[in-house]
């Protein structure tokens, strides 16, 4: 592993991964500079400091992108980019989302291929991607099977997009391309539908089904996010929490009541759910995981990037 | 399950022999972080599954045993049976009696056909104790982990066979012999007798199976399983992983040659059962 200092650009932020990353890169010796891109409606929580520039920019616009890239990055002699930037709502759709979730992701990449400086670009990906049926492992491995599912809702269908995107140009492209495909990060924020389906005192589950599941923390996402930023190697890496542990467990530990109940009944009530109160959940996004183990293969990450889970979560029943 | 594992494991101290839930502490178990394995096994559940299927397994089918010194105390293995009796009591026999034999315990990790972790309650159920869909991911995860898998290796053709051919071996797939030599596992076969007998079948049917999830609803003759006695002989395990090389797992002639080396074993075990039971199926 190479020890020149490192500029680093993340985008996302204002978000609480981003937030985190960029505090871990504070306290990082062997990262020099960082240019966090924010949004214009959620500024940097972080005080700016001698190391630490804040810019907000839309990244929907690719002549803005390339503003950021060849202005303050090219400056900054920024030589990794952390790109972070997803829309969590999954209730949220349309060409403006989909700008926000792959043509970014297709700018900045083919930006930072002509870029003097830029050499690494690592992406936060989700193991939403992945398929989930009862004839595939329950332990995925980078191979897995995507989700190409035409019905997928946008959520879905645009971090498959992004991922491959990024994956096509693997080998292809003068940039070290990093492809983080992590676990769920239980956390607000962080569009994470498991967090929001806990915010009900009642939990509806299919009943007869107890699937596996498991959750990253925000330290470990950004712990992850952070070796692969000083690493060499390219690729996809799956990115595990700590915690696995089946739904109905799940449940318990986060202080809730379980009720298992047919899907028939689930979906519509999760449904009303949603337009009463604005929730994201969406029961039908998640039906397949609710009845099928899936639980993220870190083998290769912890082989490649050094990266092991070391931060479970704190459950509230704890 | 719709108790959480102290419940379970309350229920089994309360059920077992304090010596056997004891024994049960040295199980070989890889904890994912909240006591559950990454396929959703869990140490609690395995003992109420022994508490459970005590009755079973010593009182209504008084399994009896032998061979199992051939049996790895530690280590990758594949056990690979026949399979019969409609309802699938032989892979649970089979599962308590390594869990019983074996010292320190463990638990040989049934694969199932796909269909099984679709199904409610039941799929839940055959996880908690060690039960996994039967995909090659998952066989592979397994192995390399150190476990001991069961597979029958004739499929569902097996366990569904008409009463007329009992103890008449169905063609055996291969993929069992591709994953043990490319995993580095010996072969132990297993003969079962008595479950081709526990549950003659009137007819199979597609159609009910349709709305079940399942590929085919064997009817049976007799309301419930009859109380025949289970004899499971173990035989030596077979060295394909010394006899054959990791990349002699992509040819097919080596995994026929392979599989039918294990259809042998097994087919062998039979008859000797067989010979040793004679005419008395109950006794």
């Amino acid at each position: 592993m190479k020890t020149t200092l490192k500029n680093v650009l993340v985008t996302g932020a204002s978000t609480p991964v981003g937030e985190r990353v960029i505090r871990r890169l504070l306290n990082d010796s062997r990262v020099h500079r960082i240019l966090a891109v924010t949004t214009h409606n959620a500024p940097l929580a972080i005080p700016e400091n001698e190391r630490l520039t804040s810019i907000p920019v839309d990244l929907r616009r690719s002549r803005r992108v390339h503003s950021l890239l060849f202005g303050p990055a090219r400056a900054m002699e920024i030589n990794v980019v952390v790109h972070t930037a997803m829309e969590p709502s999954a209730t949220k759709e349309g060409s403006s989302v989909h700008a926000y979730n792959v043509e970014a992701l297709r700018s900045i990449m083919s930006l930072s291929e002509r870029h003097p400086s830029v050499r690494r670009l690592v992406i936060r990906s989700a193991a939403e991607v992945y398929q989930i049926q009862n004839n595939l492992p329950v332990l995925i491995e980078e191979d897995h099977i995507l989700n190409m599912s035409r019905r997928a809702p946008q959520w879905v269908r645009d971090r498959v997009e992004a991922d491959l995107t990024a994956c096509a140009r693997m080998g292809l492209s003068p940039l070290q391309i990093v492809v983080m495909r992590m676990a769920e990060t239980l956390a607000p924020g962080t569009g994470s539908q498991m967090f929001d389906y806990l915010q009900s005192p009642v939990c509806f589950r299919p009943a007869g089904y107890d699937p596996m599941l498991n959750f990253l923390t925000l330290e470990d996402t950004a712990a992850a996010l952070q070796r692969a930023i000083h690493n060499e190697e390219q690729g996809v890496f799956n990115i595990p929490g700590a915690d696995t542990l089946p739904l109905s467990a799940c449940i318990r530990k986060w202080g809730r009541i379980g009720v298992p109940s047919p899907d028939g009944v689930i979906t519509p009530l999760y449904r009303i759910r949603n337009r009463l109160t604005g929730h994201d959940f969406r029961y039908g996004m998640n039906r397949r995981r609710f009845h099928y183990s899936c639980v993220l293969d870190g083998s290769r990450a912890a082989r490649v990037l050094g990266y092991i889970p070391a931060h479970p979560i704190l459950w509230p029943t704890d | 399950m719709p108790f959480p594992p102290s419940l379970a494991k309350s229920l089994a101290a309360a059920m077992l022999p304090a010596d056997q839930f004891q024994r049960l502490e040295e199980l070989y178990f890889q904890d994912a972080g909240h006591g559950y394995d990454a396929f959703g096994m869990h140490p609690a559940f395995i003992a109420l599954g022994q508490a459970i299927s005590d009755p079973l397994y010593r009182r209504y089918f008084r399994v009896i045993s032998q061979g199992h010194e051939h049996l790895p105390a530690s280590g990758p293995a594949v056990v690979a049976g026949n399979h019969s009796g409609n309802i699938p009591l032989d892979g649970m026999m089979i599962w308590a009696d390594v869990l019983r034999k074996t010292q320190p315990p463990r638990v040989v990790r049934a694969i199932a056909d796909h269909f099984v972790p679709s199904l409610p309650w039941v799929g839940t159920l055959f996880a908690r104790s060690g039960m996994v869909g039967g995909s090659r991911g998952n066989a592979r995860t397994l192995l390399e982990a150190g476990e001991m898998l069961l597979i029958f290796p004739e499929g569902t053709p097996g366990i569904v066979k008409p009463f007329a051919k009992r103890y008449q071996l169905q063609k055996f797939r291969i993929g069992h012999a591709e994953l043990a030599i490319r995993h580095g596992a010996p072969i132990v076969p297993v003969g079962v007798i008595g479950a081709e007998e526990q549950l003659p079948q009137l007819l199979v049917s597609r159609r009910l199976g349709k709305p079940l999830g399942v590929p085919e609803v064997p009817i049976p003759a007799v309301p419930f399983p009859l109380p025949v006695r289970y004899r499971i002989y173990y035989g030596p395990p077979i060295p394909v992983h010394e006899d054959y090389t990791p990349d002699q797992a992509d040819d097919p002639a080596i995994l026929k040659e392979a599989a039918q080396r294990v259809q042998q074993a097994v087919d062998a075990l039979l008859k000797q059962g067989l010979a040793d039971r004679g005419g008395r199926i109950f006794a």
